[in-house]
C-alpha cells in the first residue's frame, strides 16, 4: 500500500483540472524528507489546470515538511496553517499558493457534524 | 485602553508601556512588546545608578514613533534635575529604541545605565484569560546580545536585544557604564527584534514615515467650519493607516485589522464593516479585504473551526494555542454575518469604483457566499439564517457582531435557546441576494441567477416583515428562538436593517421613531438595548452602551429610507462625542443619557484604536453628504447637523475620477430651511 503522501500527490495528477484553483496560478514544490532522503513532488497550477511531476525544480512557492508531517495533512488529519504556525511546515515564496492549496487537502471526517449541505431549496 | 499607557504600533506589532516607556508586564495584563499575537518583551525597565526615572512629558510623534522625556529620581521632588533622559522608540520586526542622556552639569558624570528585559511569551488568549505556559524558557547571553527564546516541540519564538554601543549582558538585561562630560551627551540604540519562523511574518520592511504621508495624501481632503471634525478625520486616516494590516498572503497590499490590543489581526466581519465605511476614502482596503477573505473562504464542513463550505472567516490568529489547536483560529469561522457581508461588500466595491475585473476574477468566491446561506445556514429549514456552533468547546455561542453571552434577550431579560435567527442577518441576507441578483446580471452574465435571487430576497422580505414585527409596539424583535417565537427586545439591530433594505417602507417611519427615541437614543448615539428592557445596562457591552460603528450604519440606513433629519441628528451626536476622545473614537462609550452626564463615558475595557470606530467619522461623512453612486456618477445630496455651516469634500475617489462634493448648512430665507448643494467633477 502506499502512503498518504504519494496517494495524495498521485490522485491530484489523475484529476487534470481543480476548480476549486481556478484563481491560482504558479508552482508549488513539496519537498518531503524521509530519514537522509528528500522527495519532490513539483504542482503547476494554471488557472485551475494542475499537473504533477517528481522534478525539483524552481517553484514560486516552496513547502518543506517530513513525511510523517505531510502524511499527516495529506490524510486529513492535520492544518497546514496550524503546521505553519507550530513549525513543522516550511514555507518559502508566495503564500497565496499555500493558502489556496489548502482548499484541496483533504479535511477530517467530520463524524460528529451536524452540518449538511441541504439538498434542494429551503421551505418557504 | 487604560489611562497612561503609551502605545505604537505597526500592523499587527505593537508595544504598550508605561508613560517612562517602562515595561512591567503581568499575566494579565496587554503590556509589552506583541507581535502576531504573541508577547516578545514583558519586562523593559530602564533604571540610572539603580533608580527609576520620572515622565516629563510623551511625546506622540506617529501611530509608530513616540518620544518619552524622562529626569531620574522618582516622587515629586527630583532628585538631580541635572540630567535628562529621551528614549525615542519606533515599532517595526519589534521596536528600536534610542536612548540619549544629556548632562546639563558643569561637571562630568559616571552612570550606570540599565535596561532589564525579560518574555514570557504569552500567547494573547493567555494574557486574556490567564493561563499557564506548556513550554520551556531559553536565555542566551552574547557578546553585545540577549536572546531570549522559548521552546514548545517544534514552536519557537525568541526576542533579540542588541545595542549599537558595548554592554555588559547578563541574563536579566543589558548594562552601560558611561561617563559624560560637562554638558554633554551620550546615546545608543536598542534594537529589539521579534523573531518568527519567516513563514508567519514574512512581510517587506518599508519606509512608514513616507507610506503615511502618500496614504493621508490620496484620501479626499476635509474642508469645513467645525474644527473638532477636521481634527477627527484627520486621526481617523492616521489610525485607520495604523491598523492596516499585511497578511504574509496578501501581496504587500493591506486591510484593516481590528483594534488594539486585543484583536490586531484579520476579522471577517471587522475587515468588512471598515473596509464599507471607508469606501469613499481609500478603496482599495475594500479590494484587498476581498481578496484575502476570498482566499481564505471555507471549503470544507469542520467542526472544531466552525467551518463549511463558502463561509467567510471569523478570525485568524498566529499564536501558540492556535498552533497546538487549543484554540481554533487558524482560522476560525464561527461568524454568521461575515459571508453575506462579504457579498454586500463586493457589490458596494463595484458600485464606487467599477473594478469589474475583481468581481469577475471573485465570481466562484461570491457564488459560494451565496450558496451558503441556503446550504447551511439555514439550520431550522424555515428559509432563514439561524446560527448555533458546533465547536462546543472554544467556539462563539453569538455569531453575530454582538457576540458576548448575554446579548440576546427578551425583553423581560430571559436568554433564548440555539439556533438563534438574528434580525439583522436576515437583513444582510436579504441585501446580499438582491446585490448578488445585480452583479450576476451586470458582472457574471446570469440572468437565471438573477432571476432566483431577486425572487429568494423579496419572498425574504415578505416573510421577514411578518414574522419579526413584534406588533403591539412597532418594531422588529431581535431575533427569533428555536421554536420561531420572537425574541423581543428592542435593539440597535433595527437601523441596521434599514440599511439592509428589508425593512417594508410602510414601516420605516415606526423603526425611525424607536431609533431616535428616549429609549434608544442617548443623545450622543443609539444605544445596542433600549432603557427599560430587561438586561439594559448603560455599561453593558452589548446590552446598554452607544457603540460609534453602530450608528454609522444606523445612519446610512435612515439616509436609505430618506430620513435625513434623524440620519444628522445621529452622525452629530456620536461626532460631538468624538472631540471628548481627541477625534478617536473608542469602541463603545456607556449609554447614559446626554443631560446627565455631560459627556460620553468610556466603556472600561474598550479597544482603542478599533478599526471600525475609526472608520464611523468616514461613514458620517458620506451620510451627511447623501454621496451615492449612481451609474458612473455620484449622487451628492448633503443634510448636515445644525453644528456645521460649510462641508466640502475634495477629491473624492471613484469610477468618476475624482470629485468634490459641498454641503451647506441650513440658511433661513424667507421664513424656510434650505440647503445649498454643488459638485464638481475634476
Amino acid at each position: 500500500m502506499t502512503d498518504p503522501t504519494t496517494q495524495f500527490f498521485e490522485e491530484l495528477a489523475q484529476r487534470g483540472h481543480e476548480p476549486r484553483l481556478e484563481n491560482a496560478s504558479g508552482s508549488l514544490r513539496f519537498d518531503i524528507a524521509n530519514g537522509r532522503t528528500t522527495a519532490h513532488w513539483l504542482v503547476r497550477i494554471d488557472k485551475g489546470d494542475v499537473s504533477v511531476s517528481r522534478s525539483g525544480d524552481e517553484a514560486d512557492c516552496t513547502i518543506g515538511a517530513s513525511r510523517a508531517v505531510f502524511d499527516r495533512l495529506a490524510s486529513g488529519r492535520a492544518s497546514a496553517v496550524a503546521a505553519v504556525l507550530r513549525g513543522t511546515l516550511s514555507i518559502e515564496g508566495d503564500w497565496r499558493l499555500l493558502v489556496l492549496f489548502r482548499r484541496i487537502l483533504p479535511v477530517p471526517a467530520a463524524t460528529t457534524s451536524t452540518a449538511r449541505p441541504r439538498s434542494g431549496r429551503s421551505r418557504r | 485602553m487604560s489611562d497612561g499607557l503609551v502605545q505604537i504600533l505597526d500592523g499587527n506589532t505593537f508595544v504598550v508601556s508605561d508613560d517612562r516607556g517602562d515595561i512591567e508586564a503581568s499575566l494579565t495584563d496587554p503590556t509589552g512588546l506583541f507581535s502576531f499575537d504573541t508577547r516578545f518583551l514583558s519586562r523593559w525597565v530602564l533604571t540610572l545608578n539603580g533608580e527609576r526615572l520620572t515622565a516629563l512629558s510623551v511625546d506622540d510623534l506617529q501611530y509608530f514613533e513616540t518620544r518619552f522625556f524622562l529626569v531620574p529620581g522618582t516622587g515629586t521632588v527630583y532628585i538631580d534635575a541635572k540630567l535628562s533622559v529621551i528614549r525615542r522608540r519606533s515599532v517595526d520586526n519589534g521596536f528600536t529604541e534610542e536612548l540619549e542622556i544629556l548632562n546639563h552639569d558643569e561637571k562630568p558624570v559616571t552612570l550606570v545605565v540599565r535596561l532589564e528585559a525579560a518574555s514570557d511569551f504569552a500567547d494573547l488568549f493567555e494574557v486574556k484569560d490567564a493561563l499557564k505556559k506548556k513550554g520551556r524558557y531559553a536565555t542566551r547571553v552574547r557578546s553585545n546580545s540577549l536572546e531570549l527564546g522559548y521552546e514548545r516541540e517544534t514552536y519557537t519564538r525568541s526576542t533579540t536585544i542588541t545595542a549599537t554601543t558595548r554592554a555588559k549582558v547578563d541574563q536579566d538585561g543589558l548594562t552601560f557604564r558611561i561617563r559624560i562630560p560637562a554638558h554633554g551627551s551620550w546615546s545608543t540604540q536598542l534594537n529589539v527584534t521579534a523573531e518568527l519562523p519567516l513563514a508567519v511574518a514574512g512581510r517587506a520592511p518599508r519606509n512608514m514615515q513616507r507610506d503615511l504621508t502618500r496614504w493621508v495624501d490620496a484620501a479626499p481632503s476635509l474642508e469645513c467650519d467645525w474644527d473638532s471634525l477636521k481634527t477627527t478625520y484627520h486621526r481617523s486616516l492616521v489610525d485607520l493607516a495604523a491598523l492596516r494590516f499585511s497578511p504574509p498572503i496578501a501581496g504587500g497590499h493591506s486591510l484593516p485589522a481590528a483594534g488594539l490590543p486585543w484583536f490586531m489581526t484579520m476579522f471577517g466581519r471587522d475587515s468588512i464593516f471598515t473596509s464599507l465605511q471607508a469606501l469613499p476614502f481609500a478603496p482599495e482596503l475594500a479590494a484587498t479585504t476581498l481578496r484575502a477573505l476570498g482566499e481564505w473562504q471555507g471549503n470544507s464542513v469542520d467542526d472544531f473551526r466552525d467551518e463549511d463550505p463558502g463561509r467567510i472567516l471569523h478570525e485568524m490568529r498566529y499564536g501558540e494555542m492556535t498552533a497546538f489547536e487549543e484554540r481554533p483560529h487558524s482560522p476560525y469561522y464561527g461568524c454568521a454575518d461575515a459571508t453575506m457581508l462579504y457579498v454586500i461588500l463586493l457589490d458596494e466595491y463595484e458600485r464606487w469604483t467599477g473594478d469589474r475585473k475583481l468581481v469577475r476574477g471573485l465570481e466562484r468566491e461570491a457564488r459560494a457566499a451565496l450558496a451558503w446561506i441556503d446550504d447551511y445556514a439555514d439550520l431550522q429549514g424555515d428559509g432563514y439564517v439561524w446560527y448555533r456552533r458546533r465547536n462546543e468547546k472554544t467556539g462563539l455561542e453569538n455569531q453575530c457582531w454582538k457576540d458576548s453571552w448575554d446579548s440576546i434577550s427578551y425583553r423581560d431579560g430571559k436568554l433564548p435557546g440555539f439556533p438563534r435567527a438574528t434580525c439583522e442577518l436576515q437583513g444582510y441576507a436579504y441585501d446580499a441576494k438582491a446585490r448578488g441578483a445585480r452583479l450576476a446580471r451586470l458582472v457574471w452574465k446570469d440572468p437565471e441567477l438573477a432571476d432566483a435571487l431577486e425572487k429568494q430576497a423579496a419572498d425574504l422580505k415578505r416573510r421577514f416583515n411578518r414574522d419579526f414585527w413584534v406588533e403591539d409596539d412597532e418594531y422588529f424583535a431581535l431575533a427569533l428562538d428555536p421554536d420561531g417565537r420572537q425574541v423581543d427586545a428592542l435593539t440597535s439591530n433595527n437601523g441596521h436593517l434599514l440599511w439592509s433594505g428589508i425593512v417594508d417602507k410602510s414601516k420605516a417611519k415606526a423603526v425611525v421613531r424607536h431609533l431616535i427615541g428616549p429609549r434608544l437614543f442617548s443623545g450622543w448615539g443609539v444605544r445596542t438595548l433600549a432603557e427599560g428592557d430587561g438586561r439594559y445596562n448603560p455599561i453593558g457591552y452589548h446590552v446598554g452602551t452607544v457603540w460609534p460603528f453602530d450608528n454609522s450604519f444606523i445612519a446610512w440606513g435612515l439616509r436609505r429610507y430618506g430620513f435625513k433629519d434623524e440620519a444628522a441628528q445621529v452622525a452629530a451626536g456620536v461626532l460631538e462625542a468624538a472631540d471628548f476622545f481627541q477625534g478617536r473614537l473608542p469602541e463603545a462609550f456607556g449609554g447614559y443619557e446626554r443631560s446627565a452626564t455631560k459627556y460620553p463615558v468610556q466603556y472600561p475595557t474598550a479597544c482603542s484604536p478599533q478599526a471600525w470606530s475609526t472608520g464611523t467619522p468616514l461613514l458620517f461623512l458620506r451620510t451627511m453628504l447623501g454621496l451615492e453612486p449612481q451609474g458612473e456618477h455620484l449622487v451628492i445630496d448633503p443634510a448636515l447637523p445644525t453644528k456645521i455651516g460649510r462641508l466640502e469634500l475634495l477629491d473624492i475617489p471613484g469610477r468618476w475620477g475624482r470629485i468634490d462634493a459641498f454641503g451647506r448648512g441650513r440658511v433661513e430665507v424667507d421664513g424656510h430651511a434650505r440647503r445649498s448643494t454643488t459638485s464638481k467633477r475634476r
